[in-house]
Order: structure tokens, then C-alpha cells, then sequence
């Protein structure tokens, strides 16, 4: 296939389209960052093991990375720190940047970096995690307004739902690395963390029912998104990925077999990638306005004098026309 | 490596093939100083470029597309504009509608407030939406929030065929892959005092190029005279590309 092939196909006619520039790396970013800033949040809230702050800061930074990927010209990313008064995503990358760095000398002294060891303890230790639990929530919360920013023309993405389900996506996603992660690094963590979870995963399902059904309502391309989320290709990724894998497996799995929570944040972790996902592919346009003009039959028999009358017509208005 | 087509293509659009890019469009017919010289005269301060599109004669023949590909050299699958078609009616009375699309130009471009790096800009002199490709990072937001699907963003330059024939060889040099690119409506030709490539060819002079700060210019003459509506005004861009029904 040539490069571009079915851009062309579907370039020419007027079917609704989705956005197609977004795909699985963006997506990456979106399950990454949000999922670490909810766990550092989540560390930071519920007082957990430092380890735990410092796998947050590891994914946020992975994210970074594929956050840079994803640009057409990664060199020139320094650029930007230039317009934070309009665009959304330069905010976000000073969002990420102070996070990395603030969070670097939180977590650094923990984990033994030498030249770090000053700051273990002190005043400005817990400042400097506060200011990156700050940041970590802008990090999750600044792509739902990146996308509100960016969508007068994509309804499905112009709604301040979407924030909110970034919202709770995080902190879904932030307890789902804690329960699948606590057996493995043998980490004592609040027994009530598995009520979380359930509770979470309880309220981003609502959460998805409303969205959906206020989006079929709005019609048009916000409902041929959620017509989208129902059709072959992204309807199973939809269907069994999120809906199934991300919160009907871990509520009956935490409801009635809570010793096998691990499986659960699994699949919460699952479903939050392919959530975020399907969002961005999903992202129908409002269709171009095509008007409709029959033909009109009603000049096909014209008589002379109807000829006559039209010319004299076009005479006296190109007299009368200003110059 | 030489092609085949070498000879008739490239002379045709530039000239003497060895010549660099940025002389390119000396060559263009001083003559033909049309719309664009005559209203520059006319507008009192700013002038407002705009595009009128008359549907009663536009017959879909894509004549602008081609054009706009060979003047600006887009790669594979990248159109500056185009024309939309779409069948109606039922079988005696089938027909087909026809919309040409290009970058509208918003006097509030979308576009513009989400660029991170301010790439995208709005000309001063006469309010193009243009992008300054040595500072654009390619991060697709433009792409994504225009509401006209008119800005895109090669990931390479690699042309039709497996190796660049001599006329991509050329004319690729006028964008950078991985960065955003759209209709500059021929920014070259406008500055020149010409029209841009698509209005010029249109068989059926469906498309009006002209000031829409001038009250005399033909565009604005039009507008005023004729029913008209703003792609999607809708949503709040305003564009200055006119629609006359």
C-alpha cells in the first residue's frame, strides 16, 4: 500500500471521520502519566512505602519518553516552554518537567543517591513532594482540558466529563499498581485498599454509563462516536477491553475473591490503557457542511420570450452595477 | 537519476531545472497581475484575503487539487485542498453536490491558540494563518483541532515511488517532514501579486480570490450580492472563505 492510501480514500468523500493522529502512543502517555500521578498522589495521601512514590515517578517519566516519540520532530521539544499563556500542552510539559524534577529529590534520598542524602528528612523534602504531588495532579488533569482546548470541532472530547473520567482513571489506575505490585515488592499496604479499588471501579463504571449516554444523545458526530465504540474494530477493543478486562473482572473478582486482587488491578490496568485508547480514536469530526442543491428543472423549458426577459434582466443589473 | 517525465514537468512549474528553489516563481507571467494587484490598490489599511466558492458552478473536476499538488508539492495522500463529493437524490434525479475544502483562513483560527511553540501563526500584514515549519515540533495538536481537516503532517518525505523522482526532489525542499503543513493560499503568488494556483485554473471560475477588506473588490461585490454561508460559522471561526449558493 502506498503511504497515505486510505487517508486519500477517505479524503474525497463526506462519511464522518475520526481523528487519526493519535493512536496507541499518545495513548501510552495518557495510561502512563495518569496512572503514576494517581499513584503518587495515592502515596502521598495514603502515606504508603516510599517505593511506591518512586515507581510513580519511574512511569511518569517512561510516559515522558513516549510522549516525545510521538512528536514529528523530537529535537525541537525544548520549543515548548514558549506559549503556556494559550496552548494546553505547553502548560502540561512544564507540568511533567517540575514533576520529574521535584519529584527526583523527593524519592532520590530514599533510595540511597549519595549526594542526596542531605535532604532525607528534612522540611524541604516533604515541600518538594508536595509541589510534585501538585504538578501530578495537573498531570492528570491537563489533558482533559488539552482535549477540550483542541475539540470545537470533535463533540465527543468537548465535555468536562472527560476531565473527570481522567480523574478517576488515575486513581483507578493508581491503586491497580499498588495491587499488583505490593505481593511482588513483599510491601505492607493498607488492608483497605481493595475497598478502594471496588469503590473506584464502581464509580468510573457510572462514570462511562453517563458519558456514553449523554454523548449517544448529543447526536451526530458525538453520536457516531459512541457508534464507533459499538462497531467491529474498536467495538471489541471497547467491549471486551474496557468494559470486560477493565472494571467487570476486577469489581466480581474484588467483590468475591478479594485474595486474588492482584488479577483485578491487572485488568483495571488493562481496560485504563485501552480506555484511553478508544477515547482518542473515537474522536469523530463534525461533518463539513455540504449543501444540497437539486437541479433546477423549471429553467430546462424556457420559451423565448422567457430568454428575452432574462437577458434584459441581466442587462439592467450589470447597468446598474457600481464600478 | 533521471526520469522520465524530467523535462516536461519541471519546466513547466519552475523553469530551468538547476535554478534554486527560492527563484522558482520569477518566472511566473508578470502579465497576469489579476484580482490580487487590482484590490491591493483598492483596501484602505489591512487587507483580509479570502476565497469565494461558488457551488452553482464548481462540477467537482478536482482541477484545483491537482493544481494546488503541483504548484506546492505535497506529498502522497496530503491535499491542500480538495473538493468533497457527495451523491443525492434517487435514481431519475441522481446527482452529485460538490464542496471544495481549503484552509479557511479563520479570522479565530482554532489552529493557533494550541500550538505549544507558536509555529502557527496568524500573519500580520493580511491575516493568513501560516506555519513557520523551522519551529513547528510536529506534535499534531493544529492537525487535531482544525474543524476543516486541512492541516497535515507527513511523517516522511518519501514520494510516490521508491525513489524521488527529480520534480519531488525539488519541490519537497519547500516543507520539512514531521511538521504541520497546510494552505497557505499560494502565499508565494499572493506576494508576487498573483492569484494562488487553484483559483487560477479553475475551469468554471467557481473560485473568487480577492481583499475582503475592500468593498470594491469582486469577492466582496459577491458576497454582498449573492447567498452565501461560512463553513461552519458555527463553531465560532469565522472563516474567510465564503460559500455562494
Amino acid at each position: 500500500m502506498q503511504p497515505g492510501e486510505k487517508a486519500v480514500s477517505n479524503a474525497f468523500n463526506t462519511q464522518p471521520r475520526a481523528q487519526e493522529e493519535w493512536s496507541w502512543l499518545l495513548a501510552t502517555w495518557l495510561f502512563l502519566g495518569g496512572s503514576g500521578s494517581g499513584l503518587f498522589l495515592l502515596s502521598q495521601i495514603l502515606q504508603l512505602p516510599a517505593q511506591f512514590a518512586a515507581l510513580a515517578w519511574l512511569l511518569v517519566l517512561l510516559g515522558a519518553t513516549t510522549l516525545l516519540l510521538e512528536l514529528g520532530n523530537p529535537l525541537r521539544a525544548w520549543r515548548t516552554i514558549f506559549r503556556p499563556a494559550t496552548s494546553w500542552l505547553s502548560r502540561g510539559v512544564f507540568f511533567v518537567f517540575f514533576f520529574i524534577v521535584s519529584g527526583f529529590f523527593f524519592v532520590g534520598p530514599t533510595f540511597g543517591v549519595p549526594w542526596l542524602s542531605w535532604l532525607s528528612g528534612s522540611l524541604l523534602a516533604s515541600i518538594l513532594g508536595w509541589v510534585a504531588g501538585v504538578c501530578a495532579l495537573m498531570i492528570i488533569l491537563y489533558p482533559g482540558f488539552f482535549f477540550l482546548s483542541t475539540s470545537r470541532a470533535i463533540p465527543f472530547w468537548n465535555t468536562p466529563l472527560l476531565p473527570l473520567l481522567f480523574v478517576s482513571y488515575a486513581a483507578l489506575g493508581g491503586t491497580a499498581v499498588v495491587l499488583v505490585a505490593s505481593p511482588y515488592l513483599a510491601l505492607a499496604v493498607p488492608a483497605q485498599i481493595d475497598w478502594l479499588a471496588l469503590a473506584l471501579t464502581a464509580i468510573t463504571a457510572v462514570m462511562i454509563a453517563i458519558y456514553l449516554l449523554i454523548m449517544h444523545r448529543a447526536g451526530h458526530s458525538a453520536g457516531e462516536s459512541v457508534r464507533l465504540l459499538h462497531r467491529a474494530p474498536l467495538g471489541w477493543i471497547f467491549w471486551i477491553g474496557v468494559v470486560g478486562a477493565g472494571l467487570l473482572l476486577p469489581l466480581l473478582v474484588l467483590a468475591f475473591a478479594p485474595a486474588a486482587a492482584a488479577l483485578a488491578g491487572a485488568g483495571i490496568l488493562i481496560g485504563s490503557l485501552l480506555f484511553r485508547y478508544c477515547v482518542l480514536k473515537a474522536g469523530v469530526y463534525v461533518a463539513p457542511a455540504l449543501v444540497v442543491m437539486a437541479p433546477d428543472l423549471s429553467r430546462l423549458n424556457r420559451t423565448s420570450s422567457d430568454f428575452a426577459r432574462e437577458y434584459a434582466a441581466m442587462a439592467a443589473q450589470s447597468a446598474s452595477r457600481p464600478r | 537519476m533521471q526520469h522520465p517525465n524530467d523535462g516536461s514537468v519541471f519546466r513547466s512549474s519552475f523553469g530551468a531545472h538547476d535554478e534554486p528553489i527560492k527563484n522558482a516563481f520569477e518566472d511566473a507571467p508578470k502579465g497576469r497581475r489579476t484580482m490580487a494587484a487590482t484590490s491591493d490598490s483598492g483596501s484602505h489599511g489591512k487587507v483580509k484575503w479570502g476565497v469565494a466558492v461558488d457551488l452553482k458552478r464548481c462540477t467537482g473536476c478536482q482541477a484545483c487539487t491537482m493544481a494546488c499538488k503541483l504548484e506546492n508539492g505535497t506529498p502522497p495522500g496530503v491535499f491542500w485542498t480538495r473538493v468533497l463529493e457527495k451523491e443525492e437524490g434517487t435514481f431519475p434525479l441522481a446527482y452529485k453536490v460538490f464542496m471544495p475544502l481549503r484552509c479557511n483562513h479563520c479570522s479565530d483560527p482554532p489552529c493557533v491558540p494550541v500550538c505549544p511553540t507558536g509555529a502557527s501563526y496568524v500573519r500580520e500584514k493580511d491575516n493568513l494563518v501560516l506555519i513557520d515549519q523551522d519551529q513547528c515540533i510536529g506534535c499534531h495538536s493544529c492537525v487535531v483541532a482544525c474543524p476543516y481537516q486541512v492541516r497535515f503532517l507527513p511523517a516522511s518525505d518519501k514520494g510516490y515511488y521508491d525513489d524521488q523522482t527529480p520534480y519531488e526532489n525539488a519541490s519537497y525542499k519547500r516543507w520539512q517532514a514531521g511538521t504541520a503543513q497546510k494552505c497557505t493560499l499560494c502565499v508565494h503568488r499572493i506576494d508576487q501579486g498573483l492569484n494562488p494556483a487553484c483559483v487560477e485554473t479553475c475551469p468554471t471560475r467557481a473560485l473568487i480570490f480577492g481583499d475582503l477588506n475592500d468593498p470594491q473588490s469582486e469577492i466582496s461585490m459577491l458576497i454582498r450580492q449573492r447567498s452565501h454561508f461560512q463553513p461552519r460559522a458555527e463553531l465560532g471561526t469565522d472563516p474567510c472563505v465564503f460559500y455562494l449558493t
